[in-house]
């Protein structure tokens, strides 16, 4: 059995390790009640947030298991604050973490464009990677990009500071990219929100799982070693009518990933994991569609979980070599930067002018 | 001398008128026409024109006497018959030691004849012409009287008023005359007055019912059973001149002692209302009220109540004394009247009431009085359905739905920051 950690940092990371918690509960809203935690490894979570509402808002994740960092109430997107509020209670994160255990594998959940995750992550990971030998993997959401300009420089830094922490591997998520999975945008959080906790959850069962076609923490540590150590996942699952073929190629089309990729000009490295009921899962489709994927990327693995009575399920674990929307991004995110650049350059002028106020310099009121 | 011949010789007139009227005197009867084989009764002796013989101008007239007995036989007297030779008359004449009765014929024809009729020594009481001669006569007997004495109540005490009548019926054979009446007045009684008196003289024989003859009240003035003294009835009899007496018949009447004077309490018992729902109370107004001018003493009132129902509060009165409520005084004054209210929870479905029974010294006796109050009604609650299934049916899901409360509290505290 695996002993796994997973971290929540911020309001993003909070939210999706609460879905995790309770999808691993059963998914109802009163499910912490009357159902266990049903996960195939030991996990331990763990959320860490400067605002204290952000952690209260979560309904699944035991309160022992938020840690508040005691910082106002938030950062205020400012990552310099929050990486100083880092350094400033790392013990006490880096305590909490080692009270837990001997762990495996950890995951950081957070998004790239806040404050409190974008600037706690890297540090916690590359802080991490020098305590502990275990393997670190980033969970990073990107924002929707009409949401400014410093959501988008920091993605920009959080990204580039993390992919320099010493991590094993990044899996990306793309707000953007996803933002169909609801009508509005509370919906369609909680929708994005559940689709990653889903898909980490698969992950999860798929590498401590008896598997008729087995892989493991092994198989994942190298397919997230390929590439440029960034990745993503795709997830599609079938109605009963549909076959084995077409569910793997969905998930792995744009409408199965977490993140816009065409995985067979991008992709360097694969996992594919097949769960459900063994009438569905014809090994001659699954094995053309394996075929067809290594013949485009290279290596890929497969596993394959029977559940009798089950309709079929697929989890693709990509990662990537190169990424055309991960540079879009960050054009996007050099333009923010300047725009806010220029912004204080103005500023800072003005200032110094004296703008407005130095028109009563000299001048005395009168009565 | 001479001033005394007269006083005396007026005594003797006044002696001798005394004498006549008060004993047999002459009678007489003129030119009395009777008719051949008819006759003339007086008393109960029978004079019948027997016969009359006419031969050429002149007529023969045979009278007979008889005396009638109260047998219905008769005998016949012996008559003396003188003819007087010029004008043709004839002169019956019956005569013993006192009785004189003298026919004296005045006239005559074929088929009656025309008399004059004297007596002396009979005190006549009755005469008349008979038709049908001897067999038609009827024997005039002795009077007697047959008297009551009623009362109208028999049951009295001391200062009580009985009226008494007293009634008379002739049940002899002749008349009863002179009637009076002795109401006889019984010692232990005072007589208060006489309600009627105008009672008759004389009553007649024959008459089946009683004639009222007196009534008067009498006052008891001693306790006790009395046999009132009978009324007597004194009369008499022409016929035979004799007296008479009868006696009524005595009643038995008892009086008692006055009564003494004591306190009556009077008890109701009313529910405020006859229809409740187990589990529901009900009050019952207890009204005690001295009806007397004497007051009661040792008054205690107690409850008699049926187990189903539990006594649960009341006036100020009650004291609660081997777990039932009681209210006692010493003294309950004369005429005075209170309300006491009880109430009760019904614990019980079914059909109840309560007894109120109140112990009191009346001033001469203990006394004992209860009344019961209208039944009331006591259905089901509204939550007895509850009771039908046994304890652990409620305790069961108690103790899931504590235990589930408690899971999910502990929970929540698990999940609250």
């Amino acid at each position: 059995m695996l002993n796994i950690l997973i971290i929540g940092a911020g309001q993003c990371g909070n939210r999706i390790l609460d879905s995790i918690n309770n999808k691993a509960f059963g998914g109802g809203r009163f499910s912490k009640y009357y159902s266990k935690q049903k996960f195939p490894s030991r996990v331990e979570t763990i959320a860490v947030n400067t605002a204290i509402n952000d952690l209260k808002e979560m309904q699944y994740t035991k309160a022992k298991d938020r840690l508040h960092i005691p910082h106002l109430h938030g950062v205020g997107a400012n990552r310099i604050i929050g990486k100083q509020c880092f350094i400033d209670n790392k013990d006490l994160i880096m305590r909490t973490i080692k009270e837990r255990g001997d762990f495996d594998v950890a995951f950081v959940i957070t998004s790239s464009s806040g404050g409190t995750g974008s600037s706690f992550s890297p540090p916690l990971i590359e802080e991490l990677k020098n305590t502990y030998d275990f393997p670190v993997y980033g969970v990073v959401i990107l924002p929707f990009r009409e949401e400014g300009t410093i959501y988008l420089q920091n993605t920009a830094f959080c990204l580039k500071e993390m992919h320099n922490s010493g991590v094993d591997g990044i899996i990306l998520g793309d707000n953007q990219f996803l933002k169909y999975a609801g009508t509005d945008i509370q919906s369609a959080y909680d929708g994005i929100n559940s689709m990653v906790a889903e898909r980490i959850l698969f992950l999860l069962e798929a590498l401590d799982s008896e598997m008729m076609m087995v892989t493991d923490l092994g198989d994942f540590k190298t397919v997230m070693s390929g590439g440029a150590g960034i990745a993503t996942i795709g997830f599609a699952k079938g109605d009963g009518t549909n076959s084995i073929k077409s569910i793997i190629q969905q998930s792995l089309s744009p409408n199965g990933l977490l993140f816009s990729s065409n995985i067979y000009e991008e992709g360097s490295r694969a996992m594919i994991i097949l769960r459900g009921d063994r009438k569905y899962l014809n090994i001659d489709d699954i094995s053309s569609q394996i075929d067809k994927l290594s013949s485009h990327i290279g290596h890929v693995f497969k596993g394959v979980i029977i559940r009798n009575g089950e309709i079929p399920k697929i989890l693709s674990v990509v990662t990537l070599e190169t990424t055309v929307e991960l540079d879009n991004l960050y054009t996007l995110a050099v333009e923010a930067i300047q725009m806010e650049k220029e912004k204080h350059d103005r500023m800072a002028l003005e200032k110094e002018t004296g703008a407005a106020f130095s028109k009563i310099d000299g001048l005395e009121p009168q009565y | 001398m001479k001033t005394y011949h007269i006083v005396k010789c007026g005594l003797i007139l006044i002696f001798i008128l005394i004498l006549s009227t008060g004993t047999a005197s002459a009678f007489n009867i003129y030119d009395e026409e009777i008719y051949k084989g008819d006759g003339y009764q007086i008393n109960n002796y029978f004079i019948e024109v027997f016969n009359i013989i006419s031969h050429e101008d002149s007529r023969l007239l045979t009278i007979n006497m008889y005396q009638l007995k109260s047998d219905g036989t008769y005998e016949e007297l012996d008559v003396k018959r003188e003819t007087n030779v010029n004008n043709k008359l004839t002169k019956h004449k019956y005569q013993s030691d006192i009785v004189e009765i003298i026919v004296m014929e005045k006239n005559c024809t074929s088929t009656y004849a025309t008399v004059d009729i004297t007596t002396s020594g009979i005190k006549v009481v009755y005469n008349q012409p008979v038709k049908g001669g001897l067999s038609s006569a009827k024997f005039i007997g002795e009077p007697s009287l047959l008297l009551t004495k009623e009362v109208d109540k028999t049951n009295v005490e001391i200062g009580d008023t009985i009226r008494v009548t007293i009634k008379a019926k002739n049940v002899g054979s002749g008349p009863a005359k002179g009637i009076t009446i002795d109401h006889g007045i019984t010692p232990g009684f005072t007589f208060k007055s006489a309600i009627y008196t105008t009672y008759p003289e004389e009553l007649a024989a024959g008459n089946p019912d009683y004639t009222q003859m007196y009534i008067y009240e009498m006052e008891a003035a001693q306790s006790g059973t009395v046999t009132l003294t009978p009324a007597i009835a004194t009369y008499y009899c022409s016929t035979y001149d004799s007296e008479y007496s009868s006696n009524s018949n005595s009643p038995v009447v008892t009086v008692a002692q006055e009564a003494v004077e004591t306190s009556v309490l009077e008890l109701t018992v009313t529910p405020h209302k006859t229809e409740l729902q187990r589990g529901n109370k009900v009050t019952f107004t207890v009204s005690l009220r001295n009806i007397k001018d004497i007051p009661a003493t040792t008054v205690r009132l107690d409850m008699i109540y049926p187990y189903n129902l539990t006594y649960e509060s009341g006036c100020e009165d009650i004291k609660i004394i081997d777990n039932k409520p009681v209210i006692q005084k010493s003294i309950y004054e004369a005429r005075y009247e209170d309300e006491y209210d009880y109430t009760f929870l019904a614990n019980e479905v079914g059909i109840y009431n309560i007894t109120a029974k109140v112990s009191y010294n009346d001033g001469a006796n203990n006394i004992i009085n209860e009344t019961t109050s209208d039944m009331i009604y006591v259905t089901e609650g509204k939550y007895d359905f509850l009771k039908e299934y046994p304890l652990y049916v409620y305790i069961i899901p108690i103790i899931i739905i504590a235990a589930i409360a408690g899971w999910i509290f502990w929970r929540r505290n698990q999940f609250k920051m």
